[in-house]
């Protein structure tokens, strides 16, 4: 666990994610109160991201589950392996025979077959999926439910049990307690509103997109050989496109890679014709694309009109 | 702190903010594990324990600022002002307070604790003082900006300003005396004086910021409770928004209601014979069960919206809903009409649904200024556009059939009737007021399916909850 905020933030960035302070305090805190944490945001600002980060800086394991639409406890929690149950009792034929030998009618040999069932209910027929997983590791896991706003009211529900008391319900078996309690992360992209019960158990983290100072940072990091003089046109040209109305904004992840493409492309400074070409690295959409244009070519022409008065205010200094 | 942070919560549920008792033990179990020093960590603790919906945190940084930082930042603030008063930069400022308690010690003088915060600059603990001073004047019983003096002076009385005020005079007088040159005596004796009135000013400034956190005129700020029995007629801008919102909030209920719906309606009946065929793997043990799926249509609708100015904020709330719920219809299509009548469907293909209304609604389509007609568009339509209506689609009508005396043409609002599966009216008038003066209302409802009133928002929610599968 964190021994305070700084080392949040410490030992994030050894793993190279610029944490703000806002987003640390919210860290420490979930792993301080023992609280899932709901992380809600724009898609592309980093929120799986998150939890997978947290999992290494923490040196834990990382159990994930995607969420979707009509995702039910068979694939979230556990299922019962029929075919293993099958196959053992064929092959165990023989020693069912002997089990039911001497038994006197059909009565007498179902309860002596009924007094052997738990060795068909055990845990060695039970086929953990993650959040069973999670419950039952040995050593303290990152649990990350992913997109849970993808997934059904029902299963928001059936997840309350599991938050709030680190345990599960499986009828035949009883009630698993988590051994390590897992420190558990919830994204959502706000498709859906959670229920209050869910927000209730958990802490609340809001990540928006980064300012300007602190894109520039993970930049930095996330793509290193891109120099600094491309960064701050990308990070600015960005910036610009997020106070468009667009269908989906550019994310941090976007910007990622427009920047890792135009590295690729060794250029050093941007172009109209340049960010034409390559704009489908971080704007999605037909409609977004010419939207995203118009706004550049405004914002190129600013570029070049404050570059070009510096120069000349360079020249009036020199005479 | 416990108290604080209870009245806190009290202020957000005032503001419409639902804070559970649980959250508020995680907020005190938060706060006691980060600590105070930080203004930013109480902020980002009180918020990820306290604020669960990304639409409230606006209003909670707002009553974060008025209620916790407000008075330290007023009193650094006006530590800022007469450091610019006396020209000075941080560093010199820092000097000259050392020398101040220089002059404090070498005059020999035994100063109350308050008087050496304030003139050693303490801001903490003259924060501390001004709080203790606020909670015996009962400060946290302010409503009314009228009673902000009353207070100001309770206030005053709690932390001693007259005593204050002779202490720090008669410290005026005293650095006459001493051995210093003049410059420095009456940079002293500016500052003293200075501190003297700050304080009543900061006192006054405290009052009115905590005034302005308990307003009950700021409290209805984010009630969004209540919008869905307020009349379509009477929003001002502001409601115009929280409305939008409401909108939204309520395609999404709806949404999730149907989703549910259909949900239980996949299953069919049993299927035996299906049943024993896919039984055939397991040596005819009937693993899986079988059941019909049935096929359930989605409705087609087309929407006609009046949107001359009596009715244009109902008409753009249903056309909002409508859209907010696109796939939950295999096809929409929308009309709006004054005396003309225009499709907008591609509209809002093209855009977000607020600028396809603002398109719609701004005359881009059809004139909006002309007089209603509802007879001219019912014939335009008729004729032009009746290839959108077949056997499965609902048209919903959406006005107040004020005809401004013109022919009503209910022969081709028959027609469109007759071709489509039903008819649905919705007048944002009140029921009462049907048939009188120009309305026809009462010569269109005999061809329609349902005609309903629609005023607010949970009247629409109703009529849409009605066009949706079952």
């Amino acid at each position: 666990m964190f021994a305070s905020i700084d080392d949040v933030i410490a030992r994030l960035a050894e793993q190279g994610y610029i944490a703000s302070r806002r987003i640390a305090t919210v860290i420490y805190l979930a792993s301080e109160l023992k609280k899932p944490l709901l992380v809600e945001g724009p898609a592309g600002v980093g929120k799986t991201d998150l939890a997978r980060v947290l999992a290494l800086a923490l040196g834990h394991e990382l159990i994930r589950l995607q969420c979707y639409e009509g995702l039910d406890e068979s694939k979230a929690l556990y299922e019962w392996e029929y075919a293993k149950q099958l196959l053992y009792t064929q092959i165990l034929k023989d020693k069912i025979g002997e089990v039911l030998g001497g038994t006197q009618g059909l009565k007498a040999a179902v309860e002596r077959i009924a007094s052997q069932d738990e060795v068909f209910f055990s845990e060695r027929f039970i086929l953990p999926r993650p959040l069973l997983r999670a419950i039952t590791s040995e050593h303290p896991v990152v649990l990350l439910l992913d997109e849970i706003d993808k997934a059904d009211a029902e299963f928001e529900a059936f997840l309350l049990e599991l938050l709030s008391d680190f345990q599960v319900t499986v009828p035949e078996l009883g009630t698993f307690k988590a051994r390590t309690i897992p420190l558990v992360v919830l994204t959502s992209n706000n498709a859906r509103e959670m229920s209050d019960a869910l927000k209730r158990r958990c802490l609340h983290l809001y990540i928006d997109f980064p300012d300007r100072a602190r894109e520039l940072e993970i930049l930095k990091i996330k793509a290193p050989e891109a120099s600094e003089k491309l960064a701050a046109e990308v990070v600015s040209v960005v910036q610009s496109l997020r106070r468009l109305d667009l269908k989906k904004t550019p994310g941090i992840s976007e910007t990622i890679d427009w920047i890792k493409a135009l590295t690729l492309l060794n250029v050093q400074s941007l172009d109209e014709e340049l960010v034409g070409e390559t704009l489908d690295a971080i704007v999605k959409y037909e409609g977004d694309i010419r939207k995203a244009q118009e706004e550049l070519r405004e914002h190129l022409r600013q570029v070049r009109a404050r570059r070009g008065s510096a120069t000349a205010s360079d020249r009036d200094l020199l005479n | 702190m416990q108290d604080k942070l209870l009245e806190f919560a009290e202020l957000l549920r005032a503001n419409g903010l639902r804070v559970s008792p649980a959250e508020l033990l995680d907020a005190v179990g938060a706060v006691a594990r980060t600590g105070l020093g930080e203004r930013e960590v109480l902020r980002a603790a009180l918020a990820s324990t306290m604020v669960k919906r990304a639409r409230e945190v606006p209003v909670f940084e707002e009553l974060f600022e008025l209620y916790f930082s407000g008075l330290g930042e007023i009193i650094r603030q006006t530590g800022r002002a007469i450091q610019r008063a006396l020209a000075m930069g941080d560093r010199e400022f820092q000097e000259f307070l050392e020398q101040v308690e220089r002059m404090l010690r070498e005059s020999g003088r035994e100063l109350s604790e308050l008087a050496r915060a304030i003139l050693l600059h303490n801001t903490g603990e003259l924060e501390r003082r001004l709080r203790e001073a606020a909670r015996q004047a009962r400060l946290s019983s302010i409503r009314r900006p009228l009673e902000e003096n009353h207070f100001a002076k309770a206030l005053e009385r709690a932390v001693g300003l007259a005593e204050l005020e002779r202490e720090l005079n008669e410290v005026r007088k005293a650095i006459g005396a001493l051995p210093y040159d003049a410059e420095t005596r009456e940079r002293l004796d500016t500052y003293v004086g200075i501190r003297i009135r700050e304080l009543q000013e900061i006192i006054r400034r405290y009052v009115r910021l905590d005034r302005q956190s308990r307003d009950p005129a700021a409290r209805d700020r984010s009630r969004l409770s209540d919008i869905g029995e307020k009349s379509f007629y009477h929003l001002s801008e502001a409601e115009l928004d929280r409305m939008r919102q409401a909108v939204t909030r309520l395609a999404q209920r709806l949404r999730n209601v149907v989703a549910i719906r259909r949900r239980r309606g996949r299953r069919g009946r049993f299927d035996a014979k299906r049943t024993l065929r896919r039984s055939l793997e397991h040596g005819g043990v009937p693993f899986r069960l079988v059941f019909d799926r049935r096929k359930r249509e989605k409705p087609q609708v087309v929407v006609l919206c009046d949107v001359s100015d009596s009715v244009r904020n109902a008409s753009r709330f249903m056309l909002q809903f409508v859209y907010s719920l696109q796939d939950l219809y295999s096809r929409v299509r929308s009309f709006v009409f004054v005396a003309d009548i225009g499709e907008v469907t591609e509209h809002f293909r093209n855009h977000d649904a607020a600028q396809a209304l603002e398109a719609a609604l701004s005359g881009g389509i059809v004139n909006v200024y002309a007089h209603s007609n509802f007879g001219r568009a019912f014939k335009t339509f008729a004729s032009d556009h009746i290839g959108a209506i077949n056997r499965r689609t609902t048209v919903i009508v959406m006005g107040d059939a004020r005809n401004n005396w013109n022919l009503p043409y209910d022969s081709c609002l028959r027609e469109v009737r007759q071709r489509a599966r039903q008819l649905i009216w919705l007048n944002p008038e009140s029921r009462s007021t049907w048939g009188f003066g120009d309305s026809v209302m009462d010569q269109y409802a005999v061809h329609c399916d349902l005609v309903e009133e629609c005023r607010n928002l949970n009247q629409l929610y109703r009529v849409v909850d009605r066009l949706l599968p079952r």
